[in-house]
C-alpha cells in the first residue's frame, strides 16, 4: 500500500513537473514566433507605410463605449476620444447606470434628445432615450434598461453605429493618440480583415491628461506591477504568436475593432456569455472557417490603449473567478470545435493548447504544489529534491516573464526608466511565490462557480484617472 | 522514498539547471538589449544634433554643408539617408525632392540604394524602393514597376508606394493593369492610383472597353481618379445586365459628377428592384439641386429598405432648401421615414 501511494506521489510529480516544463517551453517556443512578428510589424510599418492613413478616405469608425456606473473615468476617457482627428463617432450606451453617469454627461456634453433611426439587428434590453451632444453631434449616448450584461450594452452600440467599423471599448479604457489610424491599416491594407486587436496597457501608475496617457510609469503598487507582467505574458507573447497563425481566441474588451458587418453576421455579442470578448472572437473564427471564406483577425504588437488593473484583492478575486468562468463556457460551448481540423489552426492546435494550458492549468498546478508539498512533509521526498522541484517552477515562470518583458521593451519601450528594469526583474521573481498560487487557487474556485453555476459579475472598485503632476499610487 | 528513484534524481537537477539557466538567460538578454536600445538612442540623438542643421544648411543650396555631409563618415550615411528622406514623406515640394536627390546623389546614396534593390534582404528592398519613389528617381521607374512582382508582400507594397511617391506617368500602365491584381495590398493599390488623379482616367477608359468582364474594378477605379471625361460611359454602365455594375456606376457618377442625362438615370434607377442599386443612384444624387421633382422621387424611398431609406434621407438632407423643405413634410410621420427625416433635420439644425 505504502509502496503503491509513494508511486502514485512519483507518476503525479513527474506529470505535473513534465506539465510545468512543456507550458514554459511552448511558452517560449510562442516568445519566438511573436518576436519575429513584432520584428515584421517593425519592419513593415515605416513610416511611409503608416502615411498611407494620410492618404486615402478612411472608413467612419464608430466608438462603442458601454458604460455602466462609470462616473468617476467617463469624462476624462470620452474627453481623449472626442479628440481624435480620424472620422470618428462615438456611441456611449449607458446601460442602467445607478450613479450619475448619464448626468455628468448630459451636464458635460451638453446632451440633449435627438432622434436617431438605426435597424436593430441585434436583440437587446429595452433603449429609453437617444441622446446627442450639442457640442460635438458626433457623440451619441444611448440610454438603455441593464439586461445585466456589458454584451447587451455593446450590442445596442453596434446597433446604433454607423461605421463600416466598430471599435468597442471598455469606458475606463484610455487610448493611445494614434490608436485609430495604426488599427485601422489593417483593413485598409487587406478587405479579408474583419476584426484588429491590440497590446493593451496597464494604466495605473501612468499620467492622464483630458483623456490621453501623458507619461507612462510603473505603478507604485507591487500588485498593480504583478499584473503588468502578467498582461505582458499574455498580451506581448501569447496573443502575438497565436495571431501570427490567425489563431486569436480573444480580442480583448478593452479595445477590439471590427468590421460591423462581421459581427453582426454571428448575432453581435452573446448577453449570456461571461467572456464575451473571447465568445465572439471564437465565433468569429468559426463562423468564417466554416464558411471557408477569407479572414484575418489581426492582432497590433503596438500599446493602442490602457486600462485600469484593480489593486485589491477583492476586485481582481472577482475579475479572476469571471474569467475563469467565461474561458469555461467558451470552452465548453465550442468543444465541437476542439481537434476539428475543419476549423483549421484553431481546431487543432489553438483551442486543444487552451484547454491542456489554461483550462487545466490551476487545477494541475495546485494539485502540483500540494501533492509535492505533502510528499515531502511526510518524508517521501528529501530536503534537495523538493527545492529544485520548486525551482523548477519558480524559474521556468520566470524565464517566460522575462521573455515577455523583452518583448515589451522591443515592442513599446515603456516601463524601462530608472529602476524599472529591477523592478520587473523582481515581480517576474516574486509572483512565482504566492501570487501564482493564488490565481491558481481562483482558477480553481472558478471551475467550481462555472460547474455549479454560481458566481456574479462582481465589481471593480474604478479610480479617477490620475491627472498631470499627479502620479496615482 | 520518492527521492531515491535513479530517473527521478538524475532528471530533476537537470531540468531545474535548465530553468534557471534559461530565466539566468532572459534577464540577461533583457539587460542587453536595454543596454543596446539605450546606446542607440544615445548615438541617435548625437547624430540628429550633429547632422540636422547640416542637412537643412544643404537643401537651401548651402556648399560647404552638402560637401559636409558628401564626408560624413561611412557608418553615418544610413541614418543621414534617413535625415533627408524620412521629411519627403510630408513635405511634397518639388524644390525639396530636386535638390534632396541631388544631395543624395552626391554622397552615391543612389547607387547604395540600388545596391539594397538586389539585396535577397526583402526589407532592404523595402527601403530603397520607398527612398527611391520619395525622391521621384524616375530613372528607377523600370525597377520599382519591376518590384511589383516580387515575391515578398512587403515588397509589393513598397514598390506601390514609391509608385505613388514616384508620379511617373510611365508607370501608369502597370499599375491600371493591376488594378485588379489581388496579391497587391487593397489600400496601397488605391492610393497609388489615386495619386495620379485624372491622368489615369483615360487609360481606365481604353482598358475598360478591352476588358469587358471587370466593369465594377474599373468603375470603382473612376470613382477615385474619373472626371466629367468618363460620365459618358459611366451612364452606359448604369443600364449594364449586373446589378453591381450598376451600382458602382452610380457611386462613381457621384464622384465624377451629375448632368441632366445622369439624374434622369438615377431618378429611373431609384425604381429598379435592387436595394444596391436604389441606394446608389440615391446616393448619386447628393447635393443635386437642379430639379426641383427630385426630392419628391426621393421622400417615396423613405420607407423603403434601410440602405436606400438612408441615402435617400442623406441626399434629401443635402438639398438645400428642396431636400429640407421635403424633410419636413415628412416629419410629423410615424414610421422609419418620419424618424430619419426628423434625424436628418436635427442635423441639419446641429451643423449650423
Amino acid at each position: 500500500m505504502l509502496i503503491s501511494a509513494g508511486f502514485v506521489a512519483l507518476v503525479v510529480i513527474a506529470l505535473t513537473t513534465a506539465y510545468f516544463v512543456a507550458w514554459a517551453l511552448t511558452q517560449i517556443g510562442m516568445a519566438g514566433i511573436a518576436g519575429l512578428s513584432m520584428w515584421r510589424h517593425q519592419r513593415r510599418h515605416s513610416r511611409r507605410a503608416m502615411a498611407l492613413v494620410d492618404r486615402i478616405s478612411l472608413p467612419l469608425v464608430s466608438i462603442v463605449v458601454p458604460a455602466r456606473n462609470e462616473e468617476l473615468t467617463i469624462v476624462e476617457s470620452l474627453r481623449g476620444l472626442l479628440a481624435f482627428d480620424y472620422p470618428r463617432e462615438i456611441v456611449v450606451v449607458n446601460d442602467g447606470s445607478s450613479d450619475g453617469t448619464l448626468a455628468l454627461l448630459q451636464r458635460t456634453f451638453q446632451l440633449l434628445p435627438a432622434p436617431l433611426a438605426y435597424l436593430q439587428p441585434l436583440p437587446t434590453a429595452r433603449v429609453r432615450g437617444i441622446y446627442r451632444s450639442a457640442a460635438d453631434p458626433a457623440l451619441v449616448v444611448v440610454d438603455k434598461e441593464s439586461a445585466g450584461s456589458k454584451s447587451d450594452a455593446s450590442n445596442a452600440g453596434i446597433n446604433a453605429a454607423s461605421g463600416e467599423l466598430v471599435l468597442v471599448m471598455d469606458a475606463d479604457t484610455v487610448l493611445a493618440p494614434d490608436a485609430l489610424s495604426r488599427a485601422v491599416l489593417p483593413f485598409l491594407e487587406d478587405r479579408s480583415t474583419i476584426a484588429a486587436g491590440s497590446d493593451v496597457m496597464i494604466v495605473n501608475g501612468s499620467i492622464v491628461d483630458h483623456g490621453r496617457v501623458t507619461n507612462v510609469a510603473l505603478p507604485r503598487s507591487w500588485f498593480a506591477r504583478l499584473q503588468i507582467v502578467e498582461y505582458m505574458r499574455a498580451f506581448r507573447l501569447f496573443r502575438a504568436a497565436c495571431a501570427s497563425f490567425n489563431g486569436l481566441l480573444i480580442l480583448s474588451g478593452a479595445f477590439a475593432l471590427f468590421r460591423r458587418d462581421a459581427v453582426i453576421a454571428v448575432g453581435g455579442y452573446d448577453a449570456t456569455a461571461i467572456g464575451e470578448d473571447m465568445d465572439l472572437t471564437v465565433r468569429l473564427q468559426k463562423h468564417f472557417r466554416r464558411r471557408r471564406e477569407p479572414f484575418r483577425i489581426v492582432f497590433v504588437p503596438s500599446p493602442l490603449c490602457f486600462t485600469q488593473a484593480p489593486e485589491d484583492w477583492i476586485s481582481l478575486r472577482s475579475q479572476r473567478l469571471r474569467w475563469r468562468r467565461g474561458l469555461l463556457q467558451v470552452l465548453w460551448r465550442h468543444r465541437g470545435m476542439i481537434g476539428n481540423p475543419r476549423f483549421g489552426v484553431v481546431g487543432v492546435i489553438m483551442l486543444p493548447y487552451t484547454v491542456v494550458f489554461e483550462g487545466l492549468a490551476p487545477l494541475l498546478e495546485l494539485s502540483s504544489y500540494a501533492v509535492t508539498t505533502a510528499v515531502f512533509l511526510t518524508g517521501g521526498l528529501d530536503l534537495r529534491h523538493y527545492v529544485l522541484i520548486v525551482l523548477i517552477w519558480t524559474f521556468f515562470g520566470t524565464a517566460v516573464s522575462m521573455i515577455a518583458v523583452l518583448l515589451n521593451d522591443v515592442a513599446t519601450g515603456k516601463y524601462m526608466r530608472g529602476a524599472d528594469l529591477p523592478r520587473l526583474i523582481a515581480v517576474a521573481l516574486i509572483e512565482n511565490y504566492g501570487y501564482r498560487q493564488l490565481n491558481a487557487w481562483w482558477g480553481c474556485v472558478g471551475t467550481v462557480q462555472a460547474i455549479t453555476g454560481t458566481g456574479g459579475w462582481g465589481t471593480m472598485k474604478r479610480r479617477a484617472f490620475a491627472g498631470a503632476g499627479v502620479p496615482q499610487a | 522514498m520518492i527521492s531515491d528513484n535513479a530517473v527521478f534524481s538524475h532528471l530533476a537537477p537537470s531540468i531545474a539547471w535548465l530553468a534557471v539557466s534559461l530565466a539566468a538567460s532572459a534577464t540577461l538578454a533583457v539587460v542587453v538589449e536595454r543596454g543596446l536600445q539605450g546606446l542607440r538612442q544615445v548615438r541617435q540623438r548625437r547624430l540628429e544634433q550633429r547632422y540636422t542643421p547640416v542637412v537643412r544648411r544643404a537643401l537651401v543650396g548651402d556648399a560647404a554643408a552638402e560637401r559636409a555631409l558628401v564626408d560624413c563618415p561611412r557608418r553615418d550615411r544610413i541614418d543621414v539617408a534617413v535625415l533627408l528622406v524620412t521629411p519627403l514623406i510630408d513635405d511634397r515640394e518639388s524644390w525639396r525632392i530636386a535638390r534632396t536627390r541631388e544631395i543624395f546623389t552626391a554622397m552615391s546614396l543612389v547607387a547604395e540604394a540600388e545596391r539594397f534593390l538586389d539585396s535577397r534582404l526583402w526589407w532592404r528592398r523595402a527601403i530603397a524602393l520607398r527612398a527611391l519613389g520619395l525622391l521621384q528617381s524616375r530613372a528607377h521607374t523600370g525597377h520599382i514597376v519591376a518590384a511589383l512582382d516580387d515575391a515578398n508582400i512587403d515588397v509589393r507594397a513598397a514598390a506601390l508606394d514609391a509608385l505613388a511617391d514616384l508620379h511617373d506617368p510611365a508607370s501608369l500602365p502597370a499599375l491600371v493593369v493591376r488594378l485588379l491584381d489581388t496579391t497587391l495590398p487593397y489600400g496601397r493599390r488605391v492610393d497609388a492610383l489615386s495619386a495620379f488623379g485624372s491622368a489615369a482616367e483615360p487609360l481606365l477608359v481604353e482598358l475598360s472597353t478591352l476588358d469587358t468582364t471587370h466593369h465594377v474594378a474599373y468603375a470603382r477605379a473612376l470613382s477615385v481618379c474619373g472626371t466629367a471625361a468618363s460620365r459618358e460611359l459611366l451612364c452606359e454602365w448604369t443600364t449594364d445586365p449586373t446589378a453591381e455594375v450598376r451600382a458602382a456606376a452610380f457611386v462613381a457618377l457621384a464622384h465624377v459628377g451629375l448632368d441632366d442625362r445622369c439624374v434622369e438615370l438615377a431618378v429611373r434607377a431609384l425604381d429598379v428592384d435592387v436595394p444596391v442599386v436604389r441606394a446608389a443612384a440615391a446616393r448619386a444624387l447628393h447635393g443635386w439641386t437642379g430639379a426641383p421633382d427630385i426630392a419628391s422621387h426621393l421622400t417615396r424611398h423613405l420607407d423603403d429598405t434601410w440602405a436606400v431609406a438612408v441615402a435617400a434621407a442623406r441626399t434629401l438632407q443635402s438639398m438645400v432648401p428642396a431636400g429640407l423643405e421635403a424633410l419636413r413634410g415628412c416629419a410629423p410621420r410615424t414610421d422609419l421615414a418620419g424618424l430619419l427625416a426628423r434625424q436628418m433635420l436635427w442635423e441639419a439644425h446641429a451643423a449650423c
